[in-house]
């Protein structure tokens, strides 16, 4: 599963810097450091939209340090049903 | 023609305990030909010696702009300038350097002040002086045949008397201080850094109370090297690929800042962009690298602290630079464009991003133009040649 998060001017103030130190915690909490790979991304076209992310094709935008975790459950047991 | 050489220069005072004013004044006059830059240390401290030290610099640097003779200068100082009413004399110490561009020579003047200091490979190298009598006062030249990369240093007599009867009995002797500098030096050190290090030293010798005026003024032979920036994209996306060709056509080094600016210059180079997600500093987002580019940052909140770098920088009793060790895409910026740029060109996109017109967010974004002019402003004061392109 590959995550970019925008870093661009607009997600910056809106607080990629916390959803990405969030992001970082729970890869390495759950191990999953070898099948997560996080990455930043400069811009994805979305500035309007609050933070947004790339889940591998996936866009989500208004993501916030608050819902990043369900973002994040959300896509991987999509990836990895039980 | 051989290119011109480019002389940089930056200095820092100390003021004395409880004083409002330096009672010490550099002044510097960049010249078609030449570079002046004149050290007065007023007689005394506070208002009286800046008077002094003022009238005595302005007057020295003025008249040497306008062709007149060191004789000239110091014949109207001793006859103009005001006489102290406790001691009856009217003194102001005084360093001159007359530094020439397309030859490398310096003129050196000396009165009074600690001997100047000059570093070449980072060693100090001892000179000839010749001693002249004028107006009673006895001046000390030296005809010096300049070399890129050597250092000089002008300096106060704060200097050598930085902590006298406390930390050191004898104060911080020229000999320590000549060791202490060229321990310091390393070959991409700016003339303000410079200045700032050894002020520093003084400032700790002195306790951070210090009991003289200190100054300590570099002027440093280079040659140009031009660093340039980009940031925005342009109003009429038709033009992207006009812009990059010329942008990437100016020699020296490339900064690109802005995320849809990195993704077009990466759509014209061909090169992916490859933003880092780690933060140095959380206040300012990761920069990003693409193959063929210097530098890539975000845009501006980037710039916005880079402008307030260069404020402090620029302010002569500021001696903190954080910057030039960070590695923040800020304080990378101001690297390069503060210390190795001598020749700077701006590239300012005018496309307004919507998504920055939003009143919501905590900072206005849509200042871009507003940080560009200060900026350029900002290194102008730093004596760098800029040039704002507009598209």
């Amino acid at each position: 599963m590959k995550i970019y998060v925008c870093i661009g001017s607009s997600c910056h103030l809106k607080g990629s810097y916390d959803i990405i130190a969030v992001l970082k915690k729970l890869v390495s909490d759950r191990g999953l450091e070898k099948e997560v790979s996080l990455n930043a991304s400069f811009c994805l076209g979305h500035c309007m939209d609050g933070v947004t992310i790339k889940i591998d094709d996936q866009l989500i935008t208004g993501v916030t340090p608050q819902n990043i975790t369900e973002i994040f459950d959300r896509a991987w047991a999509e990836r990895h049903p039980a | 023609m051989m290119e011109k050489l480019y002389m940089e220069s930056g200095w820092l005072s100390l003021n004395k305990m409880g004083e409002e004013l330096c009672g010490d004044r550099v002044e510097c006059i960049n010249l078609e030909n030449c570079y002046l830059m004149v050290l007065a240390d007023g007689l005394g401290s506070g208002v009286k010696a800046n008077i002094l030290s003022t009238l005595t610099s302005k007057i020295i640097s003025t008249m040497l702009a306008n062709d007149m003779t060191i004789e000239e200068c110091v014949e109207t100082i001793a006859n103009t300038l005001p006489v102290c009413s406790q001691r009856q004399v009217a003194y102001s110490t005084f360093t001159i350097l007359q530094a020439f561009k397309t030859t490398g020579e310096v003129i050196i003047t000396q009165f009074d002040n600690p001997q100047v200091i000059i570093l070449r490979d980072g060693k100090s190298i001892p000179y000839p002086m010749e001693e002249r009598v004028i107006a009673g006062k006895k001046i000390q030249i030296t005809h010096f045949q300049g070399q890129v990369g050597d250092l000089l240093l002008m300096m106060s007599d704060g200097t050598i008397h930085a902590g006298v009867g406390t930390v050191l009995n004898f104060g911080w002797q020229l000999p320590e201080i000549i060791e202490y500098a060229q321990r310091k030096y390393k070959p991409d050190l700016s003339a303000r850094s410079m200045a700032g290090i050894i002020c520093d030293a003084c400032r700790d010798l002195y306790m951070d109370m210090p009991g003289d005026d200190t100054t300590v003024a570099a002027l440093r032979i280079r040659r140009h090297r031009e660093v340039n920036l980009m940031i925005g994209p342009p109003v009429d996306p038709a033009q992207d690929e006009e812009i990059c060709r010329d942008f990437f056509a100016l020699p020296g080094k490339h900064i690109v800042c802005g995320g849809t600016t990195s993704t077009l210059v990466s759509r014209y180079l061909g090169q992916p962009v490859n933003p880092s997600i780690d933060y140095i500093d959380p206040k300012i987002p990761p920069i990003a690298f693409i193959k063929g580019v210097d530098l890539v940052t975000e845009g501006v909140i980037t710039l916005g602290r880079v402008v307030e770098l260069a404020q402090k920088f620029v302010s002569s009793q500021d001696t903190d630079t954080p910057w030039r060790t960070s590695k923040d895409g800020a304080s990378l910026i101001a690297r390069l464009l503060f210390e190795e740029a001598t020749k700077v060109e701006l590239y300012v996109g005018r496309a307004i991003n919507p998504a920055h017109q939003n009143p919501n967010l905590p900072l206005n974004l849509s200042l871009k133009l507003r940080l560009m002019e200060d900026l350029a402003a900002l290194l102008e004061k730093m004596d760098k040649r800029v040039s704002l392109r507009y598209y």
